[in-house]
């Protein structure tokens, strides 16, 4: 990603090097270990945020990492004589190393998310924090550092740990930044929306939950190294204590988890009101104030104090605010293939004797169909028969048991689905199940951008051309929730497009749709075919599936009974009892 | 008192001002002292907290009554931090360098003290404390420990308390030892081990338990199964209470047992009766008997009754916290100065008179020379003195079976 | 290798402990589980509860059954208003885990003023009896608390399973808008139930006074284990929370038996975590 270089960049730059250059005056040094107690904090709760914020799994497991960095640094500064700042990147590494691997584990589980990771999290927590007190590491007498050399800056090794904080805190909000602002991040934020969603559009979401934990934990981790020099004695009781786990969810929520910049900012609060103000003999009313105000913020401000303040600053300095203006239109390319070439063509998707199973139920007996490129393929049945299943299996959500499942000579066995949905495999859900913290426009820029492997800016210009061709273009800065039923079929079917698919498949797009709006969509529908995209759509309305499909496919009961023109399937006596009952059909 | 209820505005005043570099020094013709310390008033330890900053509170005023230090009047300043070695470090740096209050005395906890005393050594501070679990430990040269342990208590203290068994008809064959997961108490119970394997004494078990456990019902079976003649307990607060507790409900009694830093509530459970425990001050005689200690006890246990203390008695926390300000003072008064350097190099070669007895700072890292830490046992509801048999409480002595 | 009489021992310690765990878990697991709402402040109104029926036994000589009956109305009340709080301002699940989080620190700050930081012991002169059981002691207040337990995890199931409201309750928590559309008074059930879930705390609280020893800080400990007893026995289901409890309680209780019991922490929650990863049926 290439970052031009902006207004607020220089703003930072020039808040840091100022910040840099606070040693050097004659301020009380106390201020300085204040700052630096920020420092921490916001180095914290930032870290926290980037996996537990933006993915949406909130870890209890914080105060391991930070711990582990504590005992990296504090053993291999006593024990083994490293020299101090080389102990920092160690650190790190050796806690990022512990997130990836507990990552690599927990996150193959899809259900071990929510309230279920948090658990696994803060069982971690424990479970390190008794191995560190009953091995070497402390053995429960505590690792003094009182003796471990740390060079000075500017006179002092307070000027030092100044500056290692400062470093911190800077490297972490940058990163979040970072993420943030990158491809990574959108695909953050829409595991925390949906993460299965996510993965069928296309989000690598195993490997960026991963990503996301490595440099959450390892940040935890050189932030406890940093610390273990600061305290210069550190023991197995204080270092895993329950305000390490807790202040960094309070200062992100506080400061709001969805913003690069709110935890930092919930970290400047919250350390202020505690350990500022809540020092003197007096401390417990205190504490218990800066907990009321909390509660007040919390109430009044539910997404933290950071969109508030967005919303201020936008007021006050109107010049400053994103402008909400479409980005200029990207035109595909169409794909030169037509109706005709799909008599001539191989088959582009195959189905091999495709089954299901969940639990002792068979939800797919067996279904073999071709697909030919450029063709409409309807697929009908009632409901539970299977068509659902059927999807889900072609776009690599469910694994299949038995069978094969072949796209244009690949086999999508066991493939995830997100690179699924890079070979150019959409769909579209029959209840949308849009992004609801991505704006209209996010959402098909991140199925353009994952699904069709483009870059950010095209992505957008790209989403602009299938809002405003799915005629949402005057909805692209609303959120989803803003939207109107019709409306949200046509987000889901943008997002579809976008993808630029080779194959379509869409959920009960018209159901809940008046006779208007269903003619528009079934224009649509042949046109995205005339571009060259194969659709197989899923309908209960019998007028659409005639009107439109080329064949016709008949589930029932998980097993294929008919495929045709809609006009042979329609005669087709097991089909008129599945529809009609079995009266009609003898 | 005046100077306590302006000391908690003093941050909320610093903090509005925190961009302001110099601060205008208010014009006062006999500016007071200011000696600042920084306690656990809230957290986990909080509890001992309190009793120190009783002790300390008492001493101000009593020395404040007779006329202050250097014809000045003397203002506390105490700071909590909330039981966290970070905030400790950070406060301090606040009372040197913000306050700028003159002299400094150490927090209460090993973590806390080894914490600030990184600070005094950065501005040449002068830094006694009272509660370093292994105050022979200490690096910088005008660290000066108020504890009466010596520089290696965790040797000495269990070598004293198997001497004291051992002058009893009976002495015991083998001694359980029981730890808490808390450093100092670890490092005890370790010693004990050293201790019980110099003289062949039979250890049954080591067991060692976390600071944060909720029910010692499974540790007290295992006390049961393993019936000892001698059980050493290494425990903080309320947990040697909890551990006989449990035992109780098991129908089990130890015959000889002891406790490493009990809380003073301890003495009143009937179930501790016979319990012994290290001791520095305590609410009886001879601790009591002179005028000092005497007046300090009665004022400490009026202050704690009226501040709800389930236990009301002064013990050796208020009194390690009273010595320490007690050895503090004896300097400035007797360099008459506030200079750090002079006050350190004055305790470095002389000895103070304080309530737990004659005190110098010859031993290694300015403890002193040797373990004069003295062995109590509840007896009737209250702590008295058995060991050494020269400065038992009048009448008292060792009960074991 | 210990004897089979402290095995024995151990369990009952740990059955027992367990017990207490439960009735600590069982309010919490039913508004997480059936309202969606994290209450970080169950463990500090349970101190609260705790130190109430100290202060009362102590000060004024009321019995703990009925200081615990003016506790449970009185949390029954407390909940209901909280419960007001989150509905009237559409508190999320994760805000709610702040919010009472607050909630717990506002109470810790208030026991130590009201109370100091000191420790508190309720001494009763029936606390520390025990049955004995050939060479097994069954302390008669633990195994009361154990009861207490059982009693209302079992009654609340009951009450979830075979009343109109119960149902109705779980409908909600499955899914609000078509139980609403049911006719079904989300809010007013929802009200109970949060009331409930406090007044739970409460009784927690009672048995806390009993059996331990009090200090504000203590509010903490419990936090950790109770949230593993609250999922290993599945969110809203009460009997689960029980069962849950006893199983962590036993893994602790055996852990310092046969180990050494400084590494319970790492068994019980070792187990927790293999729970999670090879998911047996019954979690």
């Amino acid at each position: 990603m290439s970052v031009k270089a902006s207004p607020g960049m220089g703003a930072a730059l020039l808040a840091v090097v100022a910040l840099a250059a606070v040693p050097a005056t004659n301020i009380p040094p106390y201020y300085l270990a204040f700052l630096y107690l920020i420092f921490f904090w916001i180095a914290m709760a930032t870290s926290w945020n980037i996996l537990s914020g933006y993915a949406g799994y909130w870890s209890f497991g914080h105060a391991a990492f930070f711990g582990t960095g504590v005992y990296t640094s504090a053993t291999l500064a006593t024990k083994f004589g490293v020299p101090f700042l080389l102990t920092l990147p160690v650190a790190a590494c050796v806690a990022a190393l512990l997130g990836s691997a507990i990552g690599f584990v927990v996150f193959r589980l899809q259900r071990l998310r929510g309230e279920l990771f948090a658990l696994i999290t803060i069982s971690m927590t424990f479970v390190v924090a008794t191995i560190i007190s009953n091995t070497p590491i402390d053995g429960g007498s505590g690792v003094y550092l009182i003796s471990v050399p740390l060079p000075e800056a500017f006179g002092s090794q307070n000027g030092t740990i100044y500056l290692l904080g400062l470093f911190m805190a800077t490297l972490t909000i940058g990163t979040a930044w970072w993420v943030f602002r990158s491809k990574m991040g959108l695909g953050l934020f829409a595991i925390h929306d949906d993460e299965d969603v996510a993965e069928v559009k296309g989000v690598p979401t195993f490997r960026y939950k991963i990503a996301a934990f490595a440099l959450s934990s390892g940040i935890a981790g050189a932030a406890g190294g940093v610390y273990s020099i600061y305290v210069s004695y550190v023991t197995v009781g204080e270092t895993f204590e329950v305000t390490v786990i807790m202040y960094p969810v309070v200062m992100s929520i506080f400061g709001g988890s969805r913003h690069w910049l709110g935890p930092a900012f919930g970290a400047v609060i919250v350390t202020t009101a505690l350990y500022g103000f809540a020092a003197g003999p007096q401390a417990s009313l205190v504490r218990g104030g800066v907990a009321l105000g909390l509660i007040v913020v919390v109430l009044l401000l539910p997404d933290g104090v950071m969109p508030s303040l967005q919303r201020w600053w936008r007021i006050l300095l109107p010049g400053l605010a994103p402008r909400q203006v479409l980005p200029e239109l990207l035109v595909p390319t169409p794909r030169a293939t037509g109706a005709v070439l799909a008599q001539i063509a191989p088959p582009l998707l195959q189905c091999r004797d495709v089954t299901k199973t969940f639990g002792g139920v068979r939800a797919l007996k067996g279904i073999t169909l071709d697909v030919r490129p450029g063709e409409i393929l309807g697929l009908v049945g009632p409901n539970g028969s299977g068509k659902s299943t059927l999807i889900n299996v072609i776009t690599g959500h469910f694994q299949l048991n038995a069978g094969s499942v072949t796209f244009d000579g690949t086999s999508i066995e066991g493939m995830p689905a997100h690179r699924v949905a890079r070979l150019g495999i959409a769909r579209s859900y029959q209840i949308p199940r849009p992004f609801n913290r991505l704006t209209v426009l996010g959402n098909v820029a991140l199925a353009a951008s994952f699904g069709g492997g483009v870059g950010e800016a095209e992505a957008e210009r790209l989403a602009s051309y299938w809002l405003t061709y799915t005629g949402l273009a005057k909805k692209a800065f609303d959120y989803p929730v803003q939207l109107n039923l019709h409306e949200r079929k046509f987000l889901e079917l943008a997002r579809g497009l976008a993808a630029r698919p080779r194959i379509l498949l869409l959920d009960e797009v018209l159901s809940g749709l008046n006779n208007t709006e269903i003619d528009e969509a079934l224009g649509l529908m042949r046109d995205i075919r005339d571009r060259g995209t194969t659709i197989i759509f899923v309908e209960h309305l019998m007028r659409a599936v005639v009107a439109l499909s080329d064949r016709v496919a008949v589930l029932n009961n998980g097993a294929l009974i008919a495929v045709g023109t809609p006009e042979e399937t329609m005669r087709n006596p097991e089909v008129v009892s599945v529809y009609l009952g079995k009266a009609h059909a003898s | 008192m005046p100077t306590k209820n302006c000391a908690w505005l003093r941050p909320i005043f610093f903090a509005c001002l925190s961009l302001v570099v110099a601060l205008p020094a208010a014009a006062q013709q006999q500016p007071p002292i200011r000696i600042g310390q920084t306690l656990s008033l809230t957290g986990p330890f909080a509890q001992t907290g309190l009793a120190h900053q009783i002790a300390s509170e008492i001493f101000v005023e009593r020395l404040n009554k007779s006329g202050g230090l250097l014809g000045r009047q003397v203002e506390y300043v105490v700071l909590d931090d909330q039981s966290k070695p970070d905030i400790s470090r950070t406060l301090y740096e606040k009372l040197v360098t913000a306050d700028k209050v003159d002299l400094i005395l150490g927090p209460y906890g090993t973590a806390a003290i080894l914490a600030a005393m990184t600070v005094a050594q950065r501005y040449h501070k002068v830094f006694v404390e009272n509660t370093l679990g292994q105050p022979g430990l200490a690096t910088y040269e005008w660290h000066f420990s108020a504890t009466i342990g010596g520089a290696d208590s965790t040797s000495t203290l269990p070598g004293k308390v198997l001497d004291a068994f051992n002058s009893t008809p009976h002495p015991p064959q083998n001694v359980l030892i029981v730890s808490s997961k808390f450093p100092s108490a670890q490092d005890m119970a370790h010693g004990m081990q050293r201790a019980a394997d110099a003289r062949n004494l039979k250890v049954l078990g080591f067991l060692e338990y976390e600071a944060g456990t909720r029910d010692y019902g499974t540790i007290a079976a295992r006390i049961k199964d393993a019936n000892p003649d001698f059980m050493f307990v290494a425990c903080l607060g309320v947990e040697g209470s909890q551990i006989l507790e449990a035992l109780n409900k098991i129908g089990y009694k130890p015959t000889r047992h002891f406790y490493l830093y009990p809380s003073g509530l301890m003495a009143a459970d009937p179930l501790a009766d016979h319990a012994t425990s290290y001791s520095g001050f305590e609410d009886v005689a001879p601790y009591t008997s002179t005028k000092e200690g005497g007046e300090f006890a009665a004022e400490y246990n009026a202050r704690a009754l009226k501040a709800g203390l389930p236990y009301p008695h002064v013990d050796s926390q208020a009194g390690n916290e009273y010595s320490g300000w007690q050895i503090l003072v004896a300097g400035v008064k007797a360099t008459n100065s506030l200079d750090d350097g002079k006050i350190a190099a004055w305790l470095d070669k002389n000895s103070v008179e304080t309530i737990e007895g004659k005190r110098d700072f010859s031993g290694r890292s300015h403890t002193s020379a040797s373990d004069t830490q003295q062995l109590k046992q509840a007896q009737n509801g209250k702590w008295v003195a058995i060991w050494p048999p020269e400065a038992r409480t009048p009448g008292a002595s060792l009960i074991a079976p | 290798m210990p004897s089979l009489s402290l095995l024995e021992q151990s369990l009952i310690t740990g059955v027992l402990t367990g017990g207490l765990y439960g009735l600590l878990a069982l309010g919490l697991s039913m508004s997480w589980g059936l309202l969606r709402l994290v209450n970080l402040g169950h463990f500090a109104i349970a101190l609260l509860g705790a130190y109430i029926t100290w202060w009362l036994g102590t000060a004024y000589g009321v019995a703990p059954w009925l200081a615990g009956a003016i506790i449970v109305v009185a949390f029954f009340i407390y909940g209901v208003a909280l419960h007001w709080v989150f509905m009237r301002f559409a508190v999320t699940e994760m805000a709610s885990m702040l919010i009472t989080f607050a909630l717990a620190v506002i109470v810790e700050s208030t026991l130590q003023f009201i109370w100091t930081a000191d420790f508190r012991r309720y001494e009763t002169p029936w606390g520390s009896e025990s049955w004995i059981v050939g060479s097994l002691y069954v302390p008669k207040l633990n195994l009361m608390a154990f009861l207490v337990a059982c009693l209302l995890a079992g009654g609340t199931w009951a009450w979830l399973r075979y009343t109109y409201v119960g149902r109705a309750l779980r409908a909600c928590a499955e899914d609000a808008p078509i139980a609403i559309a049911y006719g079904i008074n989300h809010r007013r059930l929802s009200f109970i139930l949060s009331g409930l879930c406090a007044a739970y705390a409460g009784v927690a609280g009672v048995f806390i006074a009993l059996v331990a020893t009090l200090a504000p800080s203590q509010i903490w400990s419990w936090v950790g284990v109770v949230f593993a007893v609250v999922i290993i026995g599945r969110l809203g289901n009460p009997v689960g929370a029980l069962a849950g409890g006893i199983l962590i309680g036993v893994c602790e209780a055996l852990t310092m038996a046969v180990i050494n019991p400084s590494w319970a922490a790492l068994v019980s929650f070792s187990v927790l975590i293999a729970l999670l990863l090879f998911k047996p049926r019954w979690v």
